[in-house]
């Protein structure tokens, strides 16, 4: 319909929607960041786009390997693919800002639209493209969500009807990452449903959803059928390993359960360090409630996460300092409740006689209330 | 009163009068007060506490000599150690209770935290290049006489330490410190230079006019009389009481309990003398009834008429152990005119207040004793500020263990100062 004159007026996205060749990361490894978008207090996603007119072909659930260039030094990180392939102009990459992880704070601090990264790609396994199915359940944990998210946005933009139950485990409400998205998916398709879990309220927010670690009992309300599903995993290390423990106890057929795993070994480690950080902070385990008498505080500290840590995260200041069971500067008492102790010297047996404890070394064996 | 350009307190020390009393400087001068703090307090064995001030691991305790705060702790191998109570980061004073149990030490201001054989092992945000090692509390020499706790600030301290401690060992071990709770502890600050509260400790001459409690079991005739000043009945009792300690002493070597004078006053650096003496009515302890206090005797003890092992230490201490409790003493200099002495009483660790012991009945006599004393040192104190006051002459029979204090006192001060 266009004519002549038309042309010279023409919107430059336009030319976008002709396609292009596909992208490939040998011979242009050069993306360029278009956008920044915020999806929690502390998870962004960053918009990627070729130089030239390319576009994106991978199948959902794969990675790119960026290199950054961060303080003159090359890193080198694997990211998934949060965008789908339905949508391939772009491609986006969902990153949490991680303590001490050098490249999550470098991405959540300088990346900015305009700046280039390098990449190469896409690569990966771990897809549901690999294994049909009519049913799935995806069982994502914290920034582990990005390859399943990758998966669900296909098959919604395809408006296929495959029967997907997606699980995800957060930390808090405000940590659920494309929640309103997942919510809109859920309402708008009969055949997506939606369920999450967290270990703890937000500031802003109660929980009212699942609490804690993912059971068997909860995955029954979940999807009564979970059994018939082709499960795909992704997550913190422990919350995996917790998940394959899980299924194998129950009998799956384990052929049948994927998981995403990445080479661990290959990270520096100052990263190990960050991801290890990282997954500290997932629901593993039983969740206790911790009570502050004198602050009237309550928070939720997960099996094996030390007091202090759990305190910390939900933003209860307490003090410490060695944080090693040293110094004993966050000695308080246990009013009641259980926990392990393994300090360095910091208190006396008598004084844990006498009910104190070091909050930076305790990890609860029971609900606690703690007197400060 | 020091106007003369040339070292006066030299001029003073050299010509103090044997046999007589100190010129009142020693008394009163803060000059002279700082001198001693440096030259006694600062390079001898002082006295601070028992092994029962710190029982357990972790616990310790801070001991005020002059400017400095030392810490005491038990460590975990049940050893004591001693460190100046300064963080090795700014110097902010680490511990401030008297008593207090520690996991490790650490420091309030900044968390720098130290082991409890002082080595520094934690102190954040000091950067790479920051040496641990070289940060260790500052160590004080810590030595226990079967539980008698003394500490020396020198560098080098004393060497006779342990000449004192082969020579008094067996005759305070047969109390078990080790085995003793403090049952009660009792400051008193006397308005008096701690020479004068030590002269009055080394005498009994005032005890038959002020000590009414402490006479009914101890006799004065074991710190001198003069015999022939003395009338019928005294000398009787004189008499009496010679056959008393020869037999009693006689007594107790043969049941393997050293009894016998050992005087080291002032022929030591390291002065201090004993005896074990009888006492009146059942011969048991300082109390009214002249009887135990304590139920559970101390040690292996199996009977309680052992009488009272009398232990002075120069500069600061004095000491009586008993078959059932100890009191113990330690006096530290607050200024020229000023000093604490603290009591100590110990009973065995299993002794239960109320039952095994009346408190008022153990502390009765040395509680009295001391309200007395401290009057006395006041009034010796308020006598020597007097333009009027001169050196007085000291009983030959009655004062000369207090003219051995002040021969050594005045020979380690011109050991210090050079003649």
């Amino acid at each position: 319909m266009a004519d002549g004159n038309g042309a010279l007026l023409q919107d430059p996205v336009a030319r976008l929607l002709e396609g292009g060749p596909v992208w490939n990361g040998e011979s242009d490894d050069i993306l360029v960041c278009r956008a920044v978008r915020d999806e929690t207090h502390d998870v962004k996603t960053f918009l990627l786009a070729p130089r030239l007119q390319h576009r994106f072909a991978y199948r959902p659930g794969q990675f790119l390997t960026f290199e950054f260039d961060i303080d003159g030094e090359a890193i080198h990180r694997c990211y998934t693919i949060s965008s789908a392939p339905t949508r391939p102009n772009l491609v986006s990459i969902t990153v949490k800002r991680v303590p001490g992880g050098p490249v999550s704070n470098w991405l959540h601090d300088h990346l900015r639209p305009g700046a280039t990264v390098k990449a190469i790609g896409p690569m990966g396994e771990f897809s549901c493209l690999n294994h049909p199915a009519e049913k799935y359940l995806f069982l994502s944990g914290g920034s582990g969500i990005t390859p399943l998210m990758s998966m669900a946005r296909t098959f919604h933009d395809l408006a296929e009807p495959r029967d997907i139950v997606f699980v995800h485990a957060a930390r808090s409400p405000a940590d659920i990452i494309f929640r309103s998205e997942l919510e809109t998916m859920a309402r708008q398709s009969k055949s997506f449903h939606f369920a999450a879990l967290c270990e703890a309220d937000s500031g802003s927010e109660a929980w009212g959803g699942y609490r804690g670690r993912l059971t068997l009992p909860m995955l029954h309300l979940m999807a009564n059928d979970w059994l018939t599903r082709e499960i795909f995993v992704c997550g913190p290390a422990p919350f995996m390993a917790a998940v394959r423990a899980m299924l194998a106890d129950a009998g799956f057929d384990m052929t049948r359960h994927h998981e995403e795993s990445f080479d661990f070994a290959k990270l520096s480690g100052a990263e190990q360090e960050a991801v290890r950080e990282a997954e500290a902070v997932m629901p593993v385990g039983k969740v206790y409630r911790v009570e502050f008498s004198k602050t009237r505080r309550v928070i939720d500290c997960p099996e094996g996460v030390p007091v202090l840590e759990a305190a910390r995260r939900a933003g209860v200041r307490l003090p410490s300092s060695c944080t090693k069971g040293l110094c004993g500067t966050c000695k308080s008492k246990l009013v009641s409740g259980t926990v392990e102790l393994k300090h360095q010297g910091g208190i006396r047996q008598r004084e844990i006689d006498a009910g104190m404890t070091l909050l930076c070394c305790a990890r609860p064996t029971s609900d606690l209330v703690v007197e400060r | 009163m020091l106007d003369s350009p040339e070292t006066p307190l030299k001029a003073l020390i050299r010509n103090r009068r044997p046999g007589h009393s100190l010129d009142a400087p020693f008394y009163v001068s803060p000059e002279i007060f700082a001198a001693d703090m440096e030259l006694i307090f600062g390079r001898h064995w002082i006295y601070v506490g028992v092994e029962p001030d710190v029982p357990e691991p972790g616990d310790a305790m801070t001991v005020d000599i002059g400017r400095y705060s030392v810490i005491v702790v038990r460590d975990d191998d049940m050893g004591i150690q001693a460190f100046h109570n300064v963080c090795r980061h700014r110097g902010a004073r680490i511990l401030h209770d008297e008593k207090t149990t520690v996991g490790n030490i650490v420091c309030r201001y900044h968390a720098w935290t130290y082991d409890l054989s002082g080595a520094l092992i934690h102190a954040e945000h000091m950067g790479a290049d920051f040496d641990r090692t070289c940060h260790g509390l500052k160590r004080v020499h810590v030595r226990s006489l079967q539980g008698l706790i003394f500490l020396c600030l020198a560098e080098e301290p004393p060497e006779d330490f342990d000449e004192m401690a082969r020579e008094m060992g067996p005759y305070i071990a047969p109390h078990d410190i080790a085995n003793t709770k403090i049952a009660f502890e009792s400051d008193i600050i006397e308005q008096g230079n701690w020479k004068l509260a030590m002269e009055n400790n080394r005498e009994c001459y005032h005890c038959a006019g002020n000590h009414p409690e402490l006479t009914v079991p101890l006799f004065a005739y074991g710190f001198g009389f003069a015999p022939d000043e003395m009338d019928e009945q005294d000398r009787a009792q004189a008499e009496r009481y010679a056959c008393l300690v020869r037999d009693s002493h006689a007594d107790w070597e043969g049941s393997g309990l050293p009894s016998r004078e050992i005087e080291r006053l002032d022929s030591r650096i390291t002065g201090f003398r004993t005896e074990r003496l009888p006492l009146d009515g059942a011969g048991e302890a300082h109390t009214l009834d002249t009887k135990r206090a304590s139920r559970k005797l101390l040690g292996q003890f199996t009977r309680a008429n052992h009488g009272a092992l009398s232990f002075w230490t120069q500069p600061n201490s004095w000491h009586h152990f008993m078959s059932d409790h100890i009191v113990t003493f330690c006096v530290m200099p607050v200024d020229a005119g000023t000093t604490r002495v603290r009591t100590k009483w110990l009973v065995h660790k299993d002794a239960v207040e109320g039952v095994d012991y009346d408190l008022a009945n153990l502390t009765e006599v040395w509680s009295a004793t001391n309200a007395q004393d401290s009057a006395l040192v006041g009034y010796a104190q308020q006598g020597a500020r007097s333009p009027a006051y001169e050196p007085g002459r000291y009983s030959p029979h009655t004062e000369f263990l207090v003219e051995k204090f002040c021969r050594w006192y005045v020979g380690r001060m011109a050991a210090h100062l050079g003649r």
